[in-house]
């Protein structure tokens, strides 16, 4: 009995050894059940999160990006009203954690997806597909187009090699040449090809573009490199720009379709967010405003197209009580005064009443003026900025996910851009063409996109002046890149490119002087011509990015990019 | 159901029929004087008494049965019954002969061990019960520090000795009888300042009822034969087995405690809701939340739209809190024979928290049994069963329940906001709840998120183990144990609809599940090699398992919104399984502890592991430790005239440690949520690395221990130098690369302290016995590098971006920065052209989340049948930064902001617009505003005293009558308040979450409680 116990043990003891000497089955349960290895999957999966990582991304960088910097930069949007725990000076004094979340979050981040999907289908990849690195490519001058116009120089072409881990930053020249040579390489790949392949090759909806239409890809690339070599025309070394122009617009620019990106109203915002997640319910601190200058521009030339980008303002009592102390009391007449004088140049119908003490009473109709909000206002002017003065953007471009209502998709490149650009290049010389008749084409497409009727677009052309190149060359060009400004309404970042670039809308670009009532903010009243990089590279690339600093100049929101005016 | 399991066990218990009788006699010490206050038990049980003012007992036993007499300081006697009249006379001890448990669950001679272990008993952390046995050991032991947050049923976060590594995974493995346990859930929170829910998990499922001690093993050096999980430290929890039982063998314990909070901001009380000076006056559009308005009195614009006179409510959010209820009940039942011992014990936890509606209930069920099935041959197995309920923990930081509370405006009165919706809502509108910031704002309701933002969290556990020991001959013996942890938790979280931020509502389900199958065994030879040299070998290895796995699924806006399940919800989305994940790691190891003529002691340890989170090349490490502890005093004092015990010691140790599954090789995800449902594929964040290796922490030790005086003054010093090197580390790289991070093995942090543990007895005569116990701990933590290049980690970062926690090169894991004041070279503080403070950028050293050192003080005072215990307990040094102060002034409710409200300021300083001295003026609540942006304004120290603990208590006489053995009664409290304290507003103790990312700040993190009850333990 005694040895049999003894036995049993020094059996369980022995058997207790061998097992831990073994470890045959530790790879098997260290490789992770619910991963895909490149053998499990197709090109066509990646093509999806590239489109919408850059043009829609997730609430935190959507919110910090467009809609607290660019949209307003823009001079689309405004916010900042009396109870509103914020106010305009909001992005333009700099906000470290408003920046870094748009650079290291959004912009910087993206490069993953990209880098990935890149180096799947690249010559020798795993997924190598020449076709599908025609996309890559193309998805990358619209990556670095939008990266380096907001923030000047970036790792371009030391990028995506994770055996350089602090990558040179390249200069805007370097950029933007470097992406019209892949956008050749792009279109010649693509040949007269029209689909990427077939079966578990094939593009379709993963395409949230073009549903895998490759010849709309090579135009998107045509109208790309139209684009770039516009922005760089003249910029200092560029000697690409004219040969990249004409040989876009001789190569088919995207003429009559738009790229744009869907929103999928069901997704969480948390993964893709739309305008609306953020506009309304957003703890006292939502609920902003079309800018003065976009509503301006539509509503002086009887722009069909107001009532669709604009509500009327809610009108009702308003009420400019006149502080009793502090600095506002000596402000109080000037800030009046002003606020009175945006009323009438907006030609809004109200009566403006003395209150007794000093302040006074504004009665305005309900929902019948369209005024838009100045941007940049300070902190000073704030009590008079009541909300129900000032027109909401339609409800199509905020409405919330999940409200079962439609959202306007997100503006890639449009063909009325494409077309404002062919006769912004026959206005410079740089091709041939009737440029006034591709200025009424970029109209009618623009308005059609947002579902203005044909009637109501050709009466605008016959009418308006603002539908006729009939100035001087600049005059002509102001037009032009007004309604490319126009047009790009939703995209924020581009068109901030546009003013920047082209200098237009001027009550923009010319910036702020008066204390009293703007904002001059860590650019001392000049118009912002960049992000600031974020925190994230000054912990990783350092030396680098204070590399990039000493080419482009300091790390400033108030430093001029290569190409602009 | 349990009122019959209840009276089953009853009949079970009563069946052991006793016969006993009244003994009665006295304790005195060497020289004849009384021992109050000394202890006698029947051997074999817990019944027992202590002796009176005259060191006179009277006890209940039978005859042949053993009486153990004890007392602190004095060597132990054990008298067999035999007359009804027992006299004793103690002799005081030789040294001590404290016998500690250490790794692996072996009992040793504390003076044998050459590196530091506390022991902490039950009855410590029993008395003044708190749900966490955490909290419990706050003070009690030198080098463990604990913070909390402050939710039902939290967990807490337990270091050792300071943060060893960079990866964030800093806590102590908690080991229950001699099995590590699964301790997910133990770092919540690592990353969001807006939102944070803290669970509990580890430690907090265990039952303090059933613990019998812990043993604290605070560096590598005692922790090694734990291998790749020790290096934090353990706390090592060994439960009771049955005892001998004198009367029916049943005890009930009843603890019964009332909570309030211990500390809540101050406000102003003079000023009304609004802004710019004056009252909100549009209900629809611009109404707010601040209270920036004029002063109380005058009529205006109430919430609700309605004029009314303003007055201040100055406890409307005291108001708001009930009164919280701890009710614990614990029934057991034992007896043991040679044949072997059995107990059962079962514990009901019924707690109430001070938010409405939260609440805690759980269930303990714990059986242990021990056979000796011969003289070789035992058998100790155990089962526990815990079921636990948690209803409506609270989120905490920026858009938890607090922050509307503590912000809402003076004139508000919180029983106005109890109606917080339309009886019957039918249409969206009428499902917007009310709020103090008119309709349209998205501010939240404290009622509403208290009663419908609602959160349930299950668990249910089971832990145990079967161990078998066997005993070949009378020098070696060997046993096999296998111990099991089984954990399955259910999360369900409603915010119906109307809520302030998903109109439609929104529901989240959560099922996780960990297991944990740990087998040893280990073969022991003791020998004596020569008549002075002993040895004692142990041979041993281990299998360990574990997995998790787990399904997440969210969905939004209900179709009907009166009922919240996931069917009803319009909006399915991010399904998310984790499929089970398996770690396993294979360990063999040996140690040999060497006696000299009980004189000199060495031990040397070495183990091998082998994990499946490695690759081949290096899966397979070993480590190794040595200590030496030599005990001194028959040297230097052999009359023992000064020094009873006096020993030194030294240890040096390595603990190697692993990682994660699945952090080798590169692979895709598919995300829960593809756009308009689409298969799409996201590209990973880490560059994973094949090539990982463990990561090491290498330990030197240095103490002194001694006993002086007679016994009567004990103390413990200990001094450390630990090294964290090659830690696996998800190294942050340039986002160009291509990735966020690369998975390397970097770095190197070191933690240099020192620990002081002295007690004894401040008073001993025939009424009064004074046991004290004074403790001390100082940790300097200092991260020595990162890799070249990169100086910072940051682990979380505040939404505004004014401030985050970092670990800094040549600072601490755990570094605050954030921004500060701006000045100019001349030291002039900058101000802008409007006037306001102008703030630097967010890289400004504002403090560290790391104390720089804990003390504590315990003391028991026995007179008689009364026993008086407090602890007094302290944090110095390490700051905090205190959201929850600043939002507090940002809205203009916090006392602070009556200044400048009448008059504004002229902050003295240099306009960068003007370039002169500053002489813009700014209104109060622009002050404020910006002040309260800037992180400086809001950095405290942790510094802070505390009455921790308090206990008086009575041992009730002469129950024997009534059929109980013993009785007593405790009157006790816990955090009854603060001797002094740096920080306003909050408990500095109190952070956001128990991950690294979250120390350091205090972000509307509910408020600390003041607990005071009564403590009743019933023998039969």
């Amino acid at each position: 009995m005694k040895t049999m116990k003894n036995n049993y043990f020094l059996t369980t003891i022995a058997l207790m050894a061998l097992m831990i000497s073994c470890t045959d089955d530790f790879n098997e349960i260290n490789e992770k059940p619910d991963a895909l290895a490149a053998s499990d999957v197709s090109a066509k999966f990646f093509v999806t999160n590239a489109q919408t990582g850059l043009f829609a991304p997730n609430r935190y960088p959507y919110w910090r990006g467009p809609i607290i910097h660019a949209d307003r930069y823009a001079g689309h949007t405004a916010f900042g009203y009396k109870s509103n725990w914020w106010d305009d000076g909001l992005g333009y004094n700099y906000s470290a954690g408003y920046t870094s979340a748009v650079h290291d979050a959004w912009f910087a981040s993206y490069n993953s997806t990209l880098s990935a999907f890149t180096n799947f289908v690249k010559e020798g990849g795993t997924l190598e597909n020449d076709k599908y690195y025609a996309i890559a490519l193309i998805m990358k001058g619209l990556y670095y187009q939008y990266y380096t116009d907001a923030f000047g120089m970036v790792p371009m072409t030391e990028a995506s090699n994770p055996d350089i881990v602090t990558p040179k930053y390249d200069t805007q020249l370097e950029i933007y040449s470097t992406l019209v040579s892949d956008l050749d390489q792009a279109i010649s790949l693509i040949g007269n090809d029209a689909t990427t392949g077939s079966g578990v090759d094939q593009l379709a909806e993963n395409d949230l573009f073009f549903n895998g239409d490759l010849q709309a890809w090579k135009q998107l690339a045509n109208s790309l490199k139209l684009r770039l070599g516009l922005r760089a025309l003249g910029a200092p070394g560029e000697s690409f720009s004219s040969s990249a122009v004409s040989s876009a617009v001789s190569g088919g620019v995207l003429a009559d379709r738009d790229a744009l990106l869907p929103r999928d109203l069901e997704i969480s915002t948390w993964v893709s967010a739309v305008y609306g997640d953020v506009w309304g319910p957003f703890y006292g601190g939502g609920n902003w405003h079309l800018a003065k200058t976009l509503v301006d521009a539509l509503r002086d030339n009887n722009d069909p197209r107001l009532s669709k980008y604009a509500k009327p303002s809610k009108g009702g009592t308003i009420e400019w009580a006149k502080p009793t102390e502090g600095e506002r009391v000596a402000l109080f007449d000037k800030h009046v005064a002003y606020m009175t004088d945006i009323l009438d140049s907006a030609g809004a119908t109200y009566t403006k009443t003395s209150d007794g003490a000093g302040g006074y009473t504004i009665t305005m109709p309900e929902n019948t003026n369209y005024i838009g909000q100045p941007t940049r206002l300070n902190g000073k002017i704030k009590p008079l900025l009541d909300r129900k003065l000032w027109s909401e953007p339609s409800e199509i471009v905020v409405n919330q996910h999940n409200s079962g209502k439609p959202i306007f998709p997100f503006v890639v490149f449009t063909a009325a851009e494409s077309h404002f650009m062919i006769a912004e290049a026959i206005t410079k010389g740089l091709a041939s063409g009737n440029a006034q008749s591709h200025y009424q084409t970029g109209i009618r497409h623009a308005m059609s996109l947002w579902d203005v009727s044909s009637a109501d677009a050709e009466n605008y052309i016959a009418t308006e002046s603002m539908a006729l190149l009939n100035g001087s060359t600049d005059q002509n060009l102001e037009k032009i890149a007004t309604q490319r400004w126009i047009a790009l309404f939703t995209n924020g970042y581009e068109a901030w490119s546009v003013v920047r670039d082209t200098g237009y809308p001027t009550e923009l670009s010319a910036g702020v002087t008066d204390s009293d009532i703007f904002v001059l903010g860590d650019t001392n009243g000049v118009y912002p011509q960049r992000h600031r990089y974020g925190s994230g590279p000054y912990n990783t690339n350092g030396a680098q990015v204070e590399q990039a600093n000493s080419v482009q100049g300091p790390d400033k929101q108030a430093t001029k990019l290569w190409w602009a005016k | 159901m349990k009122k019959i399991i209840l009276s089953s066990l009853l009949i079970f218990a009563t069946s052991i029929s006793v016969y006993a009788q009244q003994i009665t006699g006295s304790v005195s010490d060497d020289n004849g004087l009384p021992l109050p206050g000394a202890s006698i038990v029947i051997q074999g049980t817990s019944d027992g008494t202590t002796t009176d003012f005259d060191g006179n007992f009277s006890i209940e036993s039978s005859q042949g049965s053993s009486l153990v007499i004890s007392y602190v300081g004095y060597e132990s006697q054990i008298i067999v019954v035999g007359s009804s009249q027992i006299n004793v006379q103690l002799v005081s001890d030789n040294a001590l002969d404290e016998v500690v448990v250490t790794a692996l669950g072996i009992s040793r001679e504390k003076k044998s061990l050459g590196y530091s272990v506390t022991e902490v008993s039950g009855d410590d952390i029993n008395t003044i019960k708190d749900n966490n046995i955490a909290s419990s050991l706050i003070g009690k032991v030198a080098g463990l520090n604990i913070t909390n947050s402050g939710t039902i049923g939290s967990g807490s976060r337990i270091t050792l000795r300071g943060n060893n590594s960079v990866n964030g995974m800093n806590q102590a493995l908690i080991v229950v009888d001699g099995v590590p346990i699964n301790a997910d859930g133990i770092e919540s929170n690592n990353n969001a300042d807006y939102s944070s829910y803290v669970t509990g998990g580890g430690i907090t499922d265990v039952n303090s009822n059933d613990i019998e001690s812990i043993s604290v093993l605070k560096g590598p050096n005692a922790s090694a034969l734990y291998g790749s999980r020790a290096g934090n430290g353990v706390i090592l929890i060994t439960t009771k087995t049955g005892s001998k039982a004198e009367g029916l063998g049943i005890s009930i314990n009843t603890n019964l405690t009332m909570d309030n909070p211990m500390y809540l901001p101050e406000f102003q009380n003079e000023y009304a809701q609004g802004t710019l000076g004056g009252a909100y006056t549009d209900i629809s559009t611009d109404f707010g939340s601040s209270s920036w308005g004029p002063k109380m009195g005058a009529e205006q614009m109430y919430f609700d739209g309605m004029p009314r006179r303003t007055q201040a409510y100055p406890d409307n959010v005291k108001d708001f809190f009930d009164t919280g209820i701890k009710a614990s009940t614990s029934l057991s039942i034992q007896d043991a024979s040679e044949k072997g011992s059995v107990r059962f014990s079962y514990t009901n936890n019924d707690h109430k928290g001070i938010i409405p509606s939260s609440t805690l209930a759980s269930h303990n069920f714990n059986l242990r049994g021990v056979m000796n099935l011969s003289d070789k041959l035992t058998v100790d197995a155990k089962a526990t069963y815990f079921t636990q309920e948690v209803n409506n923990r609270q989120f905490l930081g920026g858009e938890g329940i607090m922050g509307p509370l503590y912000q809402m405006p003076r004139s508000v009165d919180i029983k106005d906001l109890e109606q917080y919706q339309v009886d019957n809502p039918g249409t969206a509108e009428e499902y917007v709840v009310r709020n103090y910031a008119g309709p349209n704002s998205q501010t939240a309701n404290p009622y509403w998120m208290a009663n419908h933002d609602t959160q349930k969290e299950r668990r249910n556990r089971f832990f145990g183990f079967a161990k078998v020991n066997y005993e070949f001959t009378d020098w070696l013996s060997a046993f096999v144990r296998v111990g099991a942890d089984i954990t399955e938790m259910k999360n369900k979280t409603v915010t119906k609809p109307g809520h302030h931020f998903y109109r439609g509502g929104r529901m989240d389900v959560a099922t996780n599940s960990y297991g944990e199958l740990n087998t040893d065994v280990l073969v022991t030879a003791k020998k004596d090699l020569t008549s002075d040299l002993n040895l004692v070998l142990n041979v041993g290895g281990s299998l360990s398992k574990r997995t998790a796995e787990g399904f997440y699924q969210f969905g939004e806006n209900f179709k009907i919104p009166t009922k919240f399940f996931l069917n009803n919800a319009a909006n399915l989305l991010a399904p998310r399984e984790t499929p089970q994940a398996t770690k396993k790691v294979n360990s063999a190891y040996a140690s040999a502890s060497f006696a000299y003529q009980d004189f000199l002691y060495v031990d040397l340890t070495s183990r091998n592991d082998w994990s499946s989170t490695l690759g081949e090349e290096n899966r397979s490490y070993m480590y190794n430790s040595a200590s030496v502890s030599a005990i001194v005093n028959s040297f230097i004092d052999p009359e023992q005239t000064l020094f009873n015990l006096l020993k030194i010691r030294a240890g040096y140790a390595q603990v190697g440690n692993d990682t994660d599954p699945y952090q080798l090789s590169q692979t895709f995800d598919v995300p829960g949520q593809g756009y308009f449902g689409l298969t799409t594929l996201s590209a990973p964040s880490i560059k994973l690395n094949p090539d990982l290796k463990p990561e090491q922490v290498t330990s030197v030790e240095f103490g002194i221990e001694g006993s002086m005086l007679g016994n009567r003054l004990n103390f413990d010093i200990s001094v450390y130098d630990k090294e964290t090197t090659d830690m696996i580390f998800n190294v942050p790289v340039a986002a160009a690369t291509g990735y966020q991070f690369f998975k390397e093995n970097v770095g190197k942090v070191s933690n240099k302290g020192v620990e002081i543990t002295i007690g004894g007895r401040l008073i001993q005569n025939s009424k009064m016995v004074w046991d004290t116990s004074l403790n001390y701990a100082k940790n300097e933590n200092e991260l020595l590098s990162l890799i070249d290049d990169l100086e910072t980690f940051t682990y979380m970062t505040t939404n505004s971006g004014n401030l985050s926690l970092r670990a800094q090169v040549g600072g601490t894991i755990g570094d605050i920065y954030g921004t500060t004041w701006e000045t100019n070279d001349a030291g002039q503080k900058l101000i802008r052209e409007d006037g306001r403070p102008s703030p630097s950028g967010p890289d400004q050293y504002l403090g560290t989340a790391q104390p720089d050192f804990l003390a504590g003080w315990n003391n028991t005072i026995r007179y008689g049948n009364y026993t008086l215990g407090f602890q007094i307990d302290g944090r110095f040094g390490g700051q905090f930064y205190s959201n929850t102060s600043a939002n507090l002034d940002g809205v203009g409710v916090g006392a602070r902001t009556l200044q400048y409200r009448e008059s504004g300021v002229t902050l003295d300083g240099f306009n960068t617009a003007t370039n002169t001295d500053n002489t813009a003026s700014i209104t109060g609540q622009e002050y404020w505003g910006s002040t309260s942006s800037i992180a400086e304004n809001y950095i405290y120290d942790q510094d802070n005293i505390r009455l921790r603990e308090l206990s008086i208590g009575y041992q009730i006489p002469n129950t024997v009558d009534y059929g109980i053995q013993s009785a007593s009664i405790q009157l006790i409290g816990r955090n009854l308040f603060f001797f002094s304290k740096e920080a306003p507003d909050v408990d500095p103790e109190n952070m956001l979450g128990t991950a690294i990312g979250a120390q350091g700040f205090n972000s509307n993190n509910l408020p600390s409680l003041r607990s005071l009850g009564l403590n009743l333990t019933l023998n039969f």
